[in-house]
C-alpha cells in the first residue's frame, strides 16, 4: 500500500516537473526567437540603410541643381544616422571605438554641413567635392562586405558573436579568430560580429577625412587659456592650500589623491569631503567640489548671487553671472567673461554656492581654461541693421553682442536677442558680420530655473 | 403633501452625501494638512509618488506614512536645505510640488517634464556608480554624453546605454532600478555641461576588470573606484 502511494506520488511529481520544464523551455525559446528576430531586423535594416546611403551619395555627387543636391545630401545624412542606429544594436562581445560608426557619423555630418551651406546660398569647393567622392569610394566596399555577410549568415549558419574559447583554445592549442580579426587579416570570420570587426579594422587603416563639421575630429584642441609653465606636486599643494584658505578652510592639510592626465591634467587633492584638481600647466584650480553635509537654508538665491560675486572677486576672476540653477541646498551659477560689452560665452566658470552659509562648494573652470584667449572682433553690422533681420512679430526684450560656440567648437561673433514670439521666449543669435541666423535657443522654465534647449 | 416631501428629502440627502464626498476630496489634497508617521490616505500616496519621482527610494507606494517614508522625507529635507524633522509640512510639500512640476514655456503653458534623457541617464548612473563619490557619478553621466559627441558612438542616450555589452548594468538588469536622488542630480549636472571625467568615453573598475582593450585606452584619471579613459 505504502509502496504504491510513493510510486504514484513520485510519478505525479515527475510529471509536474516535466510539464514545468517543458513550459520554461517553450518560454525561453520564445524569448530567444524574439531576440533573434530583433537582431535580424537590426542587421537587415543596417544593410538596407547602407545600400540607400551608397546610392544617395552617388546621386549627391552627380546632382548639379541646388535643390536636387540638397535633397540627396539630406538623404545621405538621414540614412547614415539610421544606419548608425541599427549598427549599434547588432550583438557584440564588447563595445569599443567603432570605425564603422565613425565613418557613418562623419559622412552624415559632412553631407549635412554641405546641404546647409547650399541651402544658405553657398557653394561647394572642388576639394569638398573630392572628399564627398572619396567617402563614396570608401563606402562601396563597406556596403559590399555587409551584404556578403548577410549572404553568409544564410549559407554558412554564422552565429552572432564568437563563442567563448574552448578549454583547448584557452590552453593555447587552438587558433584565435578574434586576434585575426583585430589584425584585420582576412581569416574567414565565424560570426557576424567578427565579420564586422574585420570591416572595422580595415577602415581603421585608412587615413581620416579632413573636413570641417560637428564630428570632424575627436581630438580635443590644446587648452588656450592655461597660464604658461608647469608646477611641481609640492607647488600644486601650496596652490590647493591657498585656494582652500580662500573658501573658508584655513590651515587645511590636503591629502594627495593621484594625478590626472590629458591636456588639462594635473594633481588631485582631497580635504575632508572636498575634491580638488590643480592643473600641471599653470597650476590653476580647474575643479573643486565640496560634498560636506548641509544645514538648513538661510540665503535666498539673490543673496547667494551676491556671495558668488564676492567669491569670484576673492579668487581673482572678473566675470559676469549669466544664469543660475537651484539644486535645493545650493545654487549653481555660470559666469562668463565680458569684454568691451561682448559676452564671451565659451570662457565660462561655473560655481556652486551653499545656501546655508554662502560658502563656495563647487567650481569648474575647465571651459574657461580650455577656451580663453584674446580675441579680435571683425567689423559688424549695426544693431538696427541686425534687428531688421529678425522675423516680423519677434518682440525683442534684451539685446547684446556675444561670442557663442557652435557645433565642432567653432566660435561665432553674434548679436544676441532675447525675445518673444507667439507666447514662446527664444534667444536668437545673428552673425554680427553678416546678419545670418546662427543659432536659436528656446527658453524653458523648469523647476530648477531657466533652461535653454 | 407627504408624497411631495419625499423628493425634497432625497435631494437634501444627496446634497449632504455629495458635500461630504467633496470635502473628502478636498481633504485628500496634498498640502492641506501636516503629514507624519501614521498618516494614511491618498495624499500620502501622492507624497510618496513625488518622492520617488525625485529619487527618494522608499519601498512600496502604499499610502501609509511609515518609517521608510519618514527617512525619505528626512533625506529630502537635508538635501534641500529645509529643517529636518521628518514631517511633511507646508514648506516641505511646497518644495516637493515645485520640483516635481512640469516645465513651462514663456507664457506658462506646460510643455512636459523635459527630462526624458535625464531619467535614463540617472538610471545608468545609479546602476553603474552607486556608492561612488558624487563627482564620480557626474563623471559617469558625462562619459555617456561624451560618447554622443564622439563620432565613433551612437547619437542618443538610449542608443548608447543599450548598445550591446556597453554597460554591465544593462546585462544584469540593474539599469531598471529606480534612480537615487544623487544620481538624478548627477545626471542633471552632466546635462548642464559639467564633465569631471576630463573628456573620457570609457570608465572601468581597475580592481575588477581584466579586459585588455579597456586597459589599453589612455587613462585620464581615477575618481573613487572608477578609472576614466579616452
Amino acid at each position: 500500500m505504502h509502496r504504491k502511494f510513493w510510486i504514484g506520488a513520485l510519478a505525479l511529481a515527475f510529471l509536474i516537473a516535466l510539464g514545468w520544464g517543458w513550459n520554461e523551455y517553450r518560454v525561453a525559446g520564445e524569448y530567444r526567437l524574439l531576440a533573434e528576430n530583433n537582431n535580424r531586423r537590426a542587421i537587415n535594416d543596417f544593410a538596407s540603410h547602407l545600400d540607400q546611403l551608397e546610392t544617395d551619395m552617388a546621386k549627391g555627387n552627380v546632382a548639379n541643381n541646388p535643390a536636387q543636391k540638397i535633397l540627396y545630401l539630406s538623404q545621405v545624412s538621414s540614412n547614415s544616422d539610421a544606419a548608425l542606429k541599427d549598427f549599434a544594436q547588432i550583438p557584440a562581445q564588447q563595445t569599443g571605438l567603432s570605425y564603422v560608426g565613425q565613418f557613418l557619423t562623419q559622412s552624415g555630418d559632412f553631407a549635412r554641413t554641405l546641404a546647409q551651406r547650399i541651402a544658405g546660398g553657398g557653394t561647394i569647393s572642388a576639394e569638398e567635392e573630392k572628399t564627398l567622392r572619396d567617402m563614396h569610394e570608401r563606402l562601396m566596399p563597406v556596403n559590399q562586405k555587409v551584404q556578403e555577410l548577410i549572404v553568409r549568415m544564410d549559407t554558412e549558419q554564422l552565429v552572432w558573436t564568437d563563442p567563448d574559447p574552448t578549454i583547448r583554445e584557452r590552453l593555447g592549442l587552438g587558433t584565435q579568430v578574434a586576434e585575426a580579426a583585430a589584425d584585420g587579416s582576412e581569416a574567414p570570420s565565424k560570426s557576424v560580429r567578427s565579420g564586422l570587426d574585420q570591416l572595422d579594422a580595415s577602415l581603421q587603416k585608412l587615413p581620416p577625412f579632413s573636413y570641417s563639421g560637428e564630428y570632424a575630429t575627436r581630438v580635443v584642441a590644446k587648452p588656450l587659456g592655461l597660464p604658461k609653465g608647469n608646477v611641481t606636486r609640492d607647488q600644486s599643494l601650496e596652490r590647493a592650500r591657498n585656494f582652500l584658505n580662500k573658501v573658508g578652510y584655513s590651515n587645511a592639510n590636503p591629502e594627495f589623491g593621484g594625478e590626472s592626465q590629458g591636456e588639462l591634467g594635473g594633481y588631485i587633492w582631497k580635504f575632508k569631503e572636498a575634491y580638488l584638481e590643480v592643473s600641471r600647466q599653470g597650476g590653476v584650480i580647474t575643479l573643486y567640489r565640496d560634498q560636506r553635509g548641509m544645514e538648513p537654508r538661510t540665503l535666498s538665491i539673490e543673496e547667494a548671487s551676491v556671495k558668488a560675486k564676492g567669491v569670484l572677486k576673492s579668487l581673482g576672476w572678473q566675470l559676469v553671472i549669466t544664469s543660475s540653477e537651484e539644486f535645493g541646498s545650493y545654487v549653481q551659477f555660470d559666469a562668463v567673461v565680458e569684454k568691451d560689452g561682448v559676452r564671451i560665452y565659451p570662457d565660462k566658470v561655473r560655481l556652486m554656492i551653499a545656501l546655508d552659509n554662502g560658502q563656495l562648494i563647487g567650481l569648474d573652470s575647465v571651459p574657461y581654461y580650455a577656451f580663453h584667449h584674446s580675441r579680435t572682433f571683425p567689423a559688424k553690422i549695426s544693431m538696427d541693421q541686425a534687428v531688421r533681420k529678425l522675423r516680423s512679430g519677434f518682440q525683442v526684450l534684451e539685446s547684446r553682442l556675444a561670442v557663442i560656440v557652435k557645433a565642432g567648437n567653432r566660435e561665432v561673433y553674434c548679436y544676441e536677442f532675447r525675445g518673444r514670439y507667439q507666447g514662446e521666449e527664444y534667444l536668437v543669435y545673428l552673425n554680427a558680420a553678416t546678419g545670418a541666423e546662427e543659432k536659436i535657443q528656446r527658453i524653458i522654465k523648469t523647476p530648477q530655473g531657466e533652461y535653454l534647449k | 403633501m407627504k408624497v411631495h416631501a419625499r423628493p425634497w428629502a432625497t435631494v437634501i440627502a444627496i446634497g449632504l452625501l455629495l458635500s461630504i464626498a467633496l470635502s473628502g476630496f478636498a481633504y485628500a489634497a496634498l498640502g492641506d494638512r501636516l503629514l507624519g508617521r501614521g498618516s494614511k490616505g491618498p495624499e500620502v500616496t501622492e507624497l510618496q509618488k513625488r518622492l520617488v519621482q525625485l529619487g527618494y527610494v522608499l519601498g512600496p507606494v502604499d499610502g501609509k506614512f511609515g518609517s521608510k517614508t519618514e527617512a525619505a522625507i528626512r533625506r529630502f529635507q537635508k538635501e534641500h536645505g529645509l529643517r529636518v524633522d521628518g514631517l511633511a509640512g507646508t514648506q516641505t510639500i511646497k518644495e516637493l510640488k515645485r520640483l516635481t512640476g512640469q516645465s513651462t514655456n514663456a507664457s506658462g503653458k506646460a510643455v512636459g517634464y523635459k527630462n526624458i534623457d535625464k531619467n535614463l541617464l540617472a538610471r545608468a548612473v545609479n546602476a553603474e556608480a552607486r556608492g561612488e563619490p558624487y563627482i564620480g557619478q557626474v563623471a559617469v553621466a558625462a562619459v555617456i554624453l561624451n560618447r554622443i559627441a564622439d563620432p565613433a558612438f551612437p547619437k542618443t542616450v538610449a542608443d548608447i546605454v543599450y548598445q550591446p555589452r556597453a554597460f554591465s548594468s544593462v546585462d544584469d538588469g540593474q539599469i531598471n532600478l529606480p534612480p537615487s536622488a544623487s544620481s538624478i542630480r548627477a545626471a542633471q549636472e552632466a546635462i548642464n555641461g559639467s564633465d569631471p571625467s576630463g573628456g573620457a568615453v570609457f570608465f572601468f573598475n581597475p580592481a575588477k576588470t581584466s579586459n585588455k582593450y579597456i586597459w589599453s585606452r589612455p587613462q585620464i584619471k581615477q575618481i573613487g573606484n572608477h578609472m576614466f579613459t579616452k
